[in-house]
């Protein structure tokens, strides 16, 4: 059985910075591997232990996603590709799954891909079906479980308001949500191993994309800071019990107490 | 051709969906399409706003194998805007249609505006600390989750329905074993009033305090996901944020929790939110109308006193 | 044990210490394993902010034109505060090295720093294992042969304990104690981001010209110091003080230091910042007195703050700087292929002569221990100057008497003289 697993390469939201004029500083943030991406790395690390799966996996990113790669094949795959190119700076769920599906075609179909359930930074949850879609071959999101047998995998889904086992026979795309597993700390081991195993860049122009095919579909007009607009009234004065009237009189002018 | 399009496999989130297609017929001058599976929805549909009503008729149980079909009708249809219910299903169908058709997908907008022939779209990025403006695309997909919108309101609207025979292929697959999630009390979602529960309780004893509250005040009580996840002390449906529930009751009340972008970004539409934390630096307070820096032991038994 | 397991050398941390011998091992054609418990270099390291650049010079002449600097220093500050007041002593110098031009100290952010020194490193071949805590070290006969990091067990001809000041690996071979109260100072340290031409205004610096001030007084009365450094767009404000005498109060660093940061002197430097990072570390202080008497025994050195290679001055503190020169001189050390590389290691320190300084600088800092220092001399020089510059209509005194009285009512003669003296003596 062969298993690519995606993974995208973000910045730790922890170090964003919102300036006064609500501009998103990212000039402090360290990079991560997405933490949903972690879920789905340590499942496929898991199929690789317990099934004998052979894990690769595949990113998309700008040269800074060079780092990534280390932290990934410590986690378990056996050999890394990467698209490295500019244009991940300014890609969407479009242009990038065009590409992963590309490339994923010419390194050869696996029998599965996994995916997490959307990338930490732009959250769009979209990558992995739309490679499905692409690839046109079943998608299974919100997986919560999975479970191998013969040509086929057994997914428990976990969609809002009801859970439902889905199975589907190779090829197929899965998508984790967190709750499946938690990811490894690579051990010194892994990492050192890690620092051995193959590396393939892929260049975009070997993918035989359009330029219609790259090119991001909705225009991206601004990304600012969030503004809370809350009334922010701590009550300091006081006793504990002060504190609790004057906090259950304002609530009760509010008509919720 | 062109068009509003609105899609869901729950029928009261198309309701909802068609207050903001209304709202974007408007300003765009454009009709409103309804795709639907059930011939009885679509009466409600149009009094609803809609101009037209597709009906797919078919039995296949599983709504993601549709997405396909509704694909091939987009593409003859040649939409403005599709709007798809954001539900879990919704996105995965709407990225696979939007992949079928080589279109643009917002996920997640939570407020969509048209003025002219622009269409531009808000959603939350990075965990929730910003807000991305999208200007969309001639055709693309945008999903919006349950309860952004309230239901449209009826009115004499007219319109008419089509029914169209379909046959889904989801050859591949087997769907088994479908249980509804019960929730042990009500959905979180829809509740009136929350307690939220965080790791600032010192073992899951202190569930107690938050219950008692909770009792006081006809809430329901919901979790961080640490609390979910880590402790186990409620089900994984009860944890609020970017990857759990959202919610927007009229008052939240949290105990213990920091309030790290993920948990806010489930809660930052509640009306009233109300925060006690140890911590006067926790971000929460930053997310709260009213705080109390102190101890949840001590504060809570107070407030839940109080209240009377 | 296979070969693939084991390395010429395993250094534990990748702070300068640790980066600095992995740099000169790999390049020299060493097979060199750096484990680092942070998730990447940097990312727990807690410094004030400069680094003297003859020590990067000792690497690899040039290095430091390449490396991830803040600010060149040319402005050297010491500021001394009373409850309201301060005065601040500014000596302007671009520092420059008389024959190289090479600017004399920069000001340093830890995060970026150890990440380009580690990824320096690795480029010379260094392999940089980060999010990896070593637990202990491995011993055969006597002799240290290798580290153990959770289950995994990892083999090399030497050791080098890099791990900073609480040194566990110093610890675990039996060199090092836990540190006295006395020996360290315990460091708060605070990075406030503002605007480069907002940081250029206030400290009076061009592009690319930094400050470096220590700061004396408003240390509630403990024996310690403040110190402000810019960098490019953020001020590192912090504070170090003697945990002992800490003890003897009922404040906490913390109180203090956000006493230090309201006094309005120090507000106006950092107010509309807003704060990226806040932490605390200890900082070996007491010279040559706390450095173990041995610094290596068979298979194992140790560098860096966990050999207690730092020396404050209470006008500079330098650790960074004597970290990488011990880290070069136990590469150096290791590439005589001699027997005893720990013998090797000491004569190339001395000749570094790291050793010497340290000596210089035994015990507490000694400028600071003076109690006096802290408190009396800010608040007599402010008195003075309070006296000196204030026209408030009145008939003033008599300079003499009145000087005499500032002093009377804060130290006596005797102290002044002694003092004078104790610090004469210590440098
Ligand atoms: C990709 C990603 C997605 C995530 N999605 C979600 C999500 O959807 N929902 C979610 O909730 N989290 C999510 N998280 C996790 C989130 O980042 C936080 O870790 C989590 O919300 C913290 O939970 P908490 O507030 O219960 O715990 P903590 O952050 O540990 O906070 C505990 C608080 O309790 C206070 N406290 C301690 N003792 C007391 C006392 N006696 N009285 C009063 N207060 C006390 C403390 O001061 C502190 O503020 C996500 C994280 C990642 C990386
Ligand atoms: C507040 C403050 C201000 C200072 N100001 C200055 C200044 O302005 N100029 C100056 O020159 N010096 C200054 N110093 C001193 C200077 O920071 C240190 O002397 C210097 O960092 C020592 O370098 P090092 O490489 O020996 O240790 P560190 O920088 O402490 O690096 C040790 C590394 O080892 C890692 N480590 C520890 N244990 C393990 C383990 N078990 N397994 C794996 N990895 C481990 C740590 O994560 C760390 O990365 C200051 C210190 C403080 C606290």
């Amino acid at each position: 059985m062969k298993i690519i697993v995606c993974y995208k390469w973000v910045p730790d939201e922890q170090d964003i910075k919102i300036a006064a004029d609500l501009k998103v500083d990212m000039s402090m943030a360290k990079w991560k591997i997405s933490e949903y991406d972690k879920n789905a790395i340590e499942e496929a690390a898991l199929q690789a232990e317990n099934n004998a799966a052979e894990v690769t996996c595949l990113t998309f990113g700008t040269s800074k996603a060079k780092q990534s790669l280390k932290d990934a094949l410590s986690r378990g795959p056996e050999k890394a590709y990467w698209v490295n190119d500019a244009k991940a700076e300014n890609t969407d769920g479009f242009v990038t799954a065009n590409i992963l599906a590309a490339a994923i075609k010419k390194v050869g179909i696996p029998d599965l891909i996994f995916f997490g359930e959307g990338s930490e930074d732009s959250y769009g949850q979209q990558v992995g079906p739309r490679v499905a879609a692409l690839l046109d071959i079943p998608a299974l999101t919100f997986v919560t479980k999975t479970a191998v047998k013969d040509d086929a995998i057994t997914t428990t889904r976990s969609i809002g308001n009801c859970t439902e086992d889905v199975t589907a026979s190779f090829p197929a795309v899965v998508c984790m949500l967190p709750e499946i597993n938690k990811p490894r700390i690579p051990s010194l081991k892994q990492v050192l191993k890690a620092s051995k195993k193959p590396v393939e860049e892929i260049k975009l122009a070997d993918l035989g994309l359009s330029d219609a095919e790259l090119t991001v579909k909705n225009k991206v007009k601004s990304i600012q800071g969030f503004v809370m607009n809350r009334k922010n009234k701590l009550y300091q004065d006081g006793s504990s019990a002060e504190k609790v009237k004057a906090l259950v009189s304002d609530l009760a002018k509010e008509g919720l107490a | 051709m062109a068009g509003i399009y609105i899609y869901s496999e729950e029928q009261p989130v198309t309701e909802q969906l068609l207050t903001a297609g209304k709202t974007l017929a408007n300003s765009l001058n454009e009709k409103i399409n309804v795709i639907d599976f059930s011939e009885q929805d679509s009466e409600s549909f149009i009094k609803k706003g809609a101009d037209h009503v597709l009906c797919l008729k078919s039995d296949h149980p599983w709504p993601e194998s549709y997405a396909q079909i509704i694909a091939d009708i987009l593409k003859e249809k040649d939409p403005t805007v599709v709007l798809i219910g954001g539900t879990l299903r919704g996105k995965t169908t709407a990225s696979i249609i939007a992949a079928k058709l080589q279109t643009g997908l917002v996920n997640n907008a939570f407020a969509i505006e048209g003025s002219g022939s622009v269409i531009e779209t808000k959603r939350i990025m990075y965990s929730g600390i910003a807000v991305c403006t999208e200007e969309l695309c001639h055709g693309s997909i945008v999903t919006i989750e349950p309860r952004t919108f309230d239901a449209a309101q009826d009115s004499d609207h007219q319109g008419d329905t089509e029914n169209i025979d379909i046959q889904p292929e989801a050859k591949t697959i087997t769907v088994g074993n479908v249980c509804p999630i019960v929730h042990q009390d009500n959905d979180i979602a829809t509740a009136e009033k929350l307690v939220c529960v965080g790791r600032g309780l010192s073992d899951q004893n202190d569930m107690k305090l938050a219950e008692e509250l909770a009792e006081k005040l006809h809430a329901q009580i919901c979790c961080t996901r640490s609390v979910a996840e880590d402790y186990h002390w409620l089900t994984t449906d009860k944890y609020v944020g970017l990857s759990g529930a959202k919610v927007k009751p009229n008052l939240y009340i949290s105990m213990g929790v920091s309030g790290q972008v993920q948990h806010v970004a489930g809660m930052r539409d509640s009306k009233v939110i109300v925060a006690v934390d140890t911590n006067e630096n926790a971000p929460i307070f930053a997310a709260a109308d009213y705080g109390i820096v102190g101890d949840l032991h001590e504060i809570i038994p107070l407030l839940t006193k109080e209240l009377g | 044990m296979s070969d693939e397991e084991k390395f010429d050398a395993i250094i534990i941390g990748a702070g300068p210490a640790g980066c600095a011998c992995a740099y000169i091992l790999a390049r020299e054609g060493k097979n060199v394993l750096v484990i680092e418990r942070g998730d990447c270099p940097g990312s727990k390291n807690v410094t004030g902010g400069r680094l003297y650049t003859y020590a990067l010079e000792l690497v690899e002449p040039g290095l430091y034109k390449d490396a991830a600097l803040e600010r060149q220093v040319v402005r050297e500050q010491i500021m001394m505060l009373s409850e309201k007041q301060g005065i601040t002593i500014d000596y302007y110098n671009e520092n420059l090295e008389e024959n190289t031009s090479i600017p004399q100290s920069f000001t340093v952010l830890r995060a970026k720093f150890d990440q380009w020194f580690a990824d320096k490193a690795e480029e010379q071949g260094a392999m940089i294992a980060s999010g990896i805590r070593v637990d202990d070290l491995l011993m055969e006969n006597d002799k240290i042969v290798g580290v153990k990091a959770g289950e995994d067990e990892m083999y090399a001809d030497i050791v080098i304990a890099a791990d900073g000041v609480n040194s566990l690996m110093g610890q675990k071979a039996g060199l090092k104690e836990e540190w006295n109260g006395h020996e360290v100072g315990v460091g708060i340290k605070e990075i406030i981001e503002l605007p480069q031409d907002v940081i250029n205004n206030r400290f009076a610096v061009g592009q690319g010209e930094g400050a470096a001030r220590m700061i004396l007084g408003q240390t509630g009365g403990i024996q310690g110091g403040g110190f402000i450094y810019t960098n490019k767009t953020s001020v590192s404000v912090g504070m170090v003080v003697s945990p002992a005498e800490l003890a003897k109060q009922d404040k906490s660093v913390a109180d203090i230091y956000q006493d230090f940061k309201m006094h309005p002197a120090i507000q106006k430097l950092i107010s509309d910042g807003t704060t990226a990072e806040y932490s605390a570390h200890l900082v070996p202080e007491n010279g040559w007195n706390s450095v173990p008497k041995k610094l290596y025994r068979d298979g194992f050195l140790m560098v860096g703050d966990a050999a207690g290679f730092c020396i404050n001055t209470g006008t500079i503190i330098r650790g960074i700087d004597l970290a990488i020169v011990s880290g070069v001189a136990a590469a150096k050390a290791i590439l005589k292929e001699s027997e005893q590389p720990g013998i090797q290691y000491m004569k190339n320190l001395e000749e570094l002569s790291l050793v010497p300084t340290m000596k210089l600088f035994a015990g507490w800092p000694q400028i600071t221990s003076i109690p006096r220092m802290v408190q009396k001399y800010p608040d007599m020089i402010n008195e003075t100057m309070d006296f000196m510059f204030k026209v408030d209509g009145k008939v003033p005194p008599k300079m003499t008497g009145a000087l005499k009285n500032i002093m009377k009512s804060h130290v006596s003669l005797f102290e002044l003289i002694s003092d004078g003296w104790r610090g004469f003596r210590a440098i």
